[in-house]
């Protein structure tokens, strides 16, 4: 889950940048469970902006 | 003398490699730049369509137009953008795999376009990977102004999520089917038909304006647009300079739009070391684009004057002159864009109020400068283009070419994906209870209902409001 690289140098080799996400939770699982998360707080934002609006028309 | 060979060798490896890291640094800042360029044709969304509604509803065109372009730019990153490189082939190939170029096809989508597993690499941060980023970014920008223009034809009487719903359906399935079918290299209409479409008259104008009018079919008209004979009211907009300017920002929005429907050279995915291409593979400049996008705005903007003498549609004409050519901006002549622009121009009021006559209240004649244009744009092309090349050198020999045959047939497949998603997906909001907000709500002000912040001082109220 945490950062893969501890050190510029392990980011950075003689061939250049590695060739991979460089982001908070690459080469793991991080990424689907992120998506799985943004994906039902878009569903729950949807459902209660509907709620709110349905009470808004009685 | 082998010592200086040798050091004249280190010494040109080096300019390449210093060269190559320009060339890649130039073309992720161009479609980089296109972006905000975009985001600019939003600005000018949001005023347009609150410019065009009433005092009492301001802020909701407000707030409705901004979530369109959050949620459709959010859902293309989760699905769309998959969409776009999974379903090049299909339903030719109902397995949907990869076609002649091998960038299209489940299996490639899976690889490159999903946030999670191996492909989540080419969606984030890489070094690596200086490309996906702004594709996705220029893309997810298309999509979102896909969804926000039909966004204005439904003002003041739409709900807001059940709006949003049909956003996303528009923003993040039906444009961007359109565009792996015929917008990409593997695209069947492109390989069986040699549909043509460089500015996305048809995948994305054409796809919006008939979503919009699928929408309005089962949304109604505003309390108030018609009268009991039949007969139309002309329901004004508080604020034409708002909606003029706003008109004009979408022009300046249209330049970005534009200049990333080119495929830079010199990279891993160009399609040429040292020339510019349509997203076809053929020849493009910006110079092309120069000359055309500004003559088919002066164009648009002069037919609609000599018919209407009305700014709104005189900017709506300017709209209207731009899609009118965006197919063909690669191959038209200067003086053929002023010709074909200046006749959308004209016949673009005529268009809205003949489809005024059968009851359908488009706000601001969005159906009319993005569908109807659309597909007059693409199939003039046909008319006028038939014989050019639809793919570039690397395509096999028995490639189709651009004909009027391939044109129709795109126009009709515009007119379908957008007509019949919009159609359904707002059927199934309407039977939700989502879709039409209640009379009773419309004639007191959608403002004074459900936004928790008021547009103008008190002493500016409207007189719906008063009554």
């Amino acid at each position: 889950m945490g950062y893969f690289a501890e050190s510029f140098a392990e980011l950075y080799n003689a061939d250049g940048w590695i060739d991979m996400g460089m982001y908070i939770g690459s080469g793991s699982s991080a990424p689907g469970w992120w998506t799985v998360i943004a994906s039902v707080m878009l569903i729950a934002v949807l459902a209660k902006g509907n709620a709110d609006e349905q009470e808004h028309y009685k | 003398m082998e010592d200086q060979i040798l050091a004249l060798t280190a010494e040109l490896a080096a300019v390449k490699s210093a060269a190559q890291v320009t060339n890649t640094m130039f073309a992720e800042a161009y479609y980089y730049l296109t972006i905000p360029l975009m985001v600019l044709i939003h600005a000018g969304f949001l005023l347009y369509e609150m410019g065009a509604t009433r005092v009492k509803n301001v802020l909701s065109s407000g707030t409705k137009n901004l979530l369109a372009f959050a949620f459709t730019i959010i859902t293309f990153y989760l699905f769309g953008w998959w969409f776009y490189w999974a379903l090049p082939t299909f339903p030719y190939d109902l397995a949907s795999g990869a076609g002649y170029m091998e960038i299209s096809g489940i299996e490639y989508a899976n690889a490159i376009a999903l946030p999670w597993g191996d492909s989540a690499q080419y969606m984030g941060p890489n070094m690596a990977d200086h490309a996906s980023g702004v594709f996705w970014g220029a893309f997810a920008l298309f999509a979102a102004t896909t969804a926000s223009i039909a966004s204005g034809a439904l003002i003041e009487r739409i709900q807001t999520v059940g709006f949003v719903i049909c956003a996303i359906v528009l923003g993040s399935f039906a444009w961007v089917v359109a565009a792996a079918w015929g917008w990409h290299a593997d695209g069947w209409l492109v390989t069986e038909f040699g549909f043509h479409d460089f500015g996305a008259a048809g995948l994305v104008h054409a796809v919006a304006g008939f979503f919009a009018l699928g929408i309005l079919i089962n949304l109604g008209p505003r309390v108030g647009k018609f009268n009991a004979d039949g007969s139309a009211n002309h329901i004004a907009g508080h604020n034409m300079p708002l909606t003029v300017t706003g008109l004009m920002l979408i022009i300046v929005g249209f330049f970005g739009f534009l200049m990333a429907c080119i495929i830079l050279p010199g990279e891993g995915w160009s399609w040429y070391a040292d020339q510019g291409t349509t997203i076809y593979g053929t020849p493009m400049t910006l110079s092309a684009l120069a000359f055309n996008v500004c003559l088919a705005a002066s164009g648009g903007i002069i037919g609609a004057w000599v018919v209407t003498r009305d700014p709104f549609w005189m900017m709506s004409g300017c709209l209207a002159g731009i899609i009118s050519v965006a197919s063909g901006l690669d191959i038209y002549f200067g003086s053929t864009v002023i010709v074909i622009a200046m006749v959308a121009g004209m016949i673009l009021k005529p268009c809205a109020d003949w489809l005024e006559g059968f009851g359908i209240d488009d706000a601001v004649g969005c159906v009319t400068v993005h569908g109807t244009i659309g597909l007059f744009g693409v199939v003039m092309l046909g008319v006028l283009g038939s014989g050019a090349p639809g793919l570039g050198a690397f395509a096999p020999e028995d490639t189709v070419a651009i004909s009027l045959f391939g044109q129709v047939v795109g126009a009709v497949v515009m007119f379908l994906l957008g007509f019949v998603p919009g159609y359904i997906v707002s059927w199934l909001v309407h039977k939700a209870g989502m879709l039409r907000i209640p009379e009773s709500v419309q004639i007191k002000g959608l403002d004074a209902v459900k936004v928790p912040a008021q547009a103008y001082p008190e002493s500016m109220v409207s007189p719906e409001s008063d009554s």
